[in-house]
């Protein structure tokens, strides 16, 4: 308890105090050399962030982009663990390949899409030679579209994985029993291994979302900054707050009231799905 | 931000003999300086050179000798991305001279992007501990100044780092908010210019470029066809597009910035942006694919033959044009100093050529090594390094001798040298940073609509006056 008490407080509570405290200064390059006497700002910064600044704009950017993404991905992953969940000749290979995609680093997926998405790029040029123009993909309303298609391109694997390891959980018997039965695929996999899979890929949809609310490296490599209005996600705001503007406290204020707008919908949905062990196991 | 440094880098791989010849009489210059003892030597090595016999400032190396024996400066610089091998090179360079001439040791440390050096400065700020020395982009010596965390330079500093009168004038114009209080040290100079395809000019009949953006949008019309357009320009650079606004507002007669004022909103600066919009919107003379272009791909451009003006160019594209296509009809000129829809300078207009563009370096306050750190500054700035620099890396010397030298010995950079003694200086102003963002940002958000083919004057004034209240605020938190 006492190791474990104290990692907490200087991995986790201390940087979020310090966080909090430079959140309610006025805490810019004027003043960083000697930021503990930083001049206090109340609530400024906070007030400043939701009423005088993108914010509220970029919470619904990241937020329903990530969402769109888990949904995108969710099916996919569900349908590729279950394309490799039976031997077959190349499943190995097959398993590792789609990890692929996960398994590259943000700034480089980002880099290669954002060459592919050029407006003389392969991607446009492509569309075009069937007959479609396509317009941009790196500005204006279709970078919104560009970054939910890069993220659920990079990030379904993970979905996989986990309903790939809810699969392996699925008990042989079950499979005989419902062979037995004489259940065809669909209402096999409707009620006998769609159940197993409920708890990891719900897992893996939380934290899928929060990983994508959280990815700074993708936008910022594909769009750059300053980013297109569509796709300021919070991550970038804040970057841009702090790191171009130098607006430190204002950053900070703009991360927390990120955090406290997510933790809402975040809390209720992990209670909705159960996701609370000790809840679980009183039952 | 910052990073006028990111493409200053250099110029003539011919020339890497000489540059490695110079470094070594260079460092012979140090080591027989420090052996002397003298701050006066004329030492058979140095009298190989021209440049060095001629440089006062190698005769001031060491006005007071420095014992920095056992100590180590620290010095953050950018990575030299084109010329990694010959940077590291010059890196053991440096430290061996200035180990012989102190008994300090430098340990350079690089960054990659504008992001890791803001990143190291602000940690350092904070932490009041770190590199001694920063090689900073000219237009971040504002933000830089504006955090206190560097040495305001006094006249006794000056004269430790040689005085002065050692430097280009114009390289002064962005250390400090005045003349008495400066915190940056001249560096190097990357000045830009405009690149022309000759050949493509000569078969039009138009024997030299425009020196109004009227007149060259004009000569660009006339030079596109066939599959070649009159223009290149990166649109979706992160930094040419501020540039070019910024030029042209300054010639019309607005700073962007004056005193506690933000004037983006100004009508001069509207025009800029239609201007360097119609280029594509209403005079057609630049590639429709350009609006996602950055300067790379603008310069592949005009390399390849398919563009007969690139503006905006440094001597760090000249490696890549001598081997291009146009390698033996390209030229460098001036870029227009007259704003558009003007036949001439307005009253109250500065003929600005180019941003003052180039690195400052800037001594940290929390270095206990000060004195040591001016020494090398002396070093760095010197007429046997700046040569050096000039000939391994391509940048401008800041050092008045050594640009009189290359000036003397270098013709064909002529509008180069010209441009860096013509630059003029971005605001001075802590503000500075948000308003070059607010600058870009006008054009990002405007891309979807050149794309298009029409930006609407209502929309463009609609982002200015979003930039401008950016700008404003920005103003109004300065102390």
């Amino acid at each position: 308890m006492i190791p474990g008490g104290a990692l907490m407080i200087f991995v986790i509570v201390v940087p979020i105090l310090l966080g909090l405290y430079m959140s309610v200064l006025t805490l810019d390059q004027y003043t960083l050399r000697q930021w503990l006497s930083a001049p206090f700002a109340g609530p400024g910064n906070y007030i400043e962030a939701v009423t005088d600044s993108p914010l509220l704009k970029s919470f619904w950017i990241s937020l329903s982009f990530a969402v769109l993404s888990t949904a995108a991905a969710v099916p996919l992953g569900i349908a590729a663990a279950l394309a490799t969940q039976n031997y077959f000749p190349g499943r190995a290979v097959m398993r590792s390949v789609f990890l692929i995609p996960f398994v590259m680093p943000s700034f480089v997926v980002a880099t290669v899409w954002r060459t592919m998405f050029q407006p003389d790029g392969v991607i446009v040029n492509g569309l075009h030679s069937v007959g479609i123009t396509s317009g941009l993909w790196l500005n204006g309303p279709n970078s919104y579209w560009t970054l939910v298609f890069v993220e659920v391109w990079a990030s379904w694997p993970f979905i996989y994985l986990l309903a790939l390891a809810g699969l392996q959980s699925v008990d042989h018997d079950v499979h005989e029993a419902s062979a037995l039965d004489g259940a065809s695929w669909w209402p096999k996999l409707r009620y006998v291994i769609f159940p197993y899979l409920k708890g990891p890929v719900a897992l893996a949809c939380v934290i899928a979302t929060l990983n994508h609310i959280n990815n700074f490296a993708l936008p910022f490599v594909l769009f750059g900054i300053p980013a297109p209005d569509d796709v300021q996600t919070l991550p970038i705001l804040t970057y841009s707050t702090t790191f171009e503007s130098f607006r430190f406290g204002l950053g900070a204020a703009m991360a927390f009231s990120s955090l406290m707008l997510l933790a809402i919908p975040l809390i209720i949905y992990v209670r909705a799905v159960k996701l609370d062990v000790d809840e679980g196991a009183d039952k | 931000m910052r990073r006028t440094n990111k493409r200053k880098d250099s110029m003539e791989t011919k020339k890497t003999k000489f540059a490695a010849l110079t470094s070594v009489l260079a460092i012979t210059a140090l080591v027989v300086t420090a052996c002397s003892g003298s701050s006066v030597t004329s030492s058979p090595s140095v009298a190989t050179n021209p440049s060095a016999v001629t440089s006062s400032s190698i005769a001031t190396a060491t006005p007071t000798p420095i014992n920095g024996a056992g100590q180590t400066l620290t010095v953050l610089i950018g990575a030299d991305g084109k010329y990694g091998a010959q940077q590291q090179q010059w890196f053991k360079d440096v430290s061996a001279a200035f180990q012989t001439q102190t008994g300090a040791t430098v340990n350079f440390q690089t960054f990659a992007s504008g992001s890791e050096e803001l990143t190291k400065i602000q940690t350092s700020v904070v932490a009041n501990q770190g590199p001694d020395i920063y090689v900073v982009g000219t237009t971040f010596t504002p933000t830089a100044y504006s955090t206190g965390a560097f040495v305001s330079l006094t006249p006794d500093d000056w004269n430790k780092v040689g005085g002065k009168d050692k430097f280009v004038p114009a390289d002064l114009g962005i250390s400090g908010p005045t003349d008495s209080d400066q915190v940056g040290i001249p560096y190097t100079s990357g000045p830009f210019v405009m690149a022309y395809n000759t050949d493509l000019l000569a078969k039009a009949g138009i024997d030299k470029p425009a020196t109004t953006w009227d007149g060259l949008a004009a000569q660009a019309k006339q030079l596109t066809g066939n599959g070649v357009y009159g223009m290149a320009v990166g649109y979706k650079d992160g930094f040419d597009p501020w540039k070019f606004i910024w030029a042209m507002s300054r010639q019309a007669g607005n700073p962007i910035i004056s005193g506690k004022v933000a004037k983006v909103d100004d009508p001069t600066t509207l025009k800029a942006y239609q201007t360097y919009f119609g280029w594509l919107t209403t005079d057609h003379v630049v590639d429709p694919a350009s609006v996602g272009w950055n300067d790379g791909q603008a310069l592949a451009a005009f390399a390849s033959g398919k563009a007969a003006f690139f503006p905006m160019s440094t001597t760090s594209n000249i490696p890549t044009l001598k081997t291009s296509a146009v390698k033996d009809t390209y030229k460098f000129a001036l870029m227009p100093v007259v704003p558009p829809g003007a036949t001439a300078l307005p009253a109250g207009g500065a003929g600005a050529t180019s941003i003052l563009a180039g690195n400052n370096v800037v001594v940290a306050k929390y270095s206990k090594n000060q004195d040591l750190a001016f020494a090398l500054v002396k070093y760095l700035t010197d007429d046997a390094n700046q040569q050096v620099l000039f000939n391994t890396f391509g940048t401008m010397p800041v050092n008045q001798t050594t640009f009189t030298a290359v000036t003397t010995s270098n013709p064909a950079l002529g509008p180069i040298l010209d441009s860096a003694a013509s630059s003029v200086a971005t605001p001075f102003s802590g503000a500075w940073a948000d308003t070059q963002l607010a600058l870009m940002n006008v054009v990002v958000q405007t891309i979807p609509d050149l794309s298009s083919g029409s930006v609407s004057t209502s929309k463009l004034q609609s982002l200015l006056t979003a930039a401008q209240k950016t700008a404003q605020a920005s103003l109004d938190k300065a102390p």
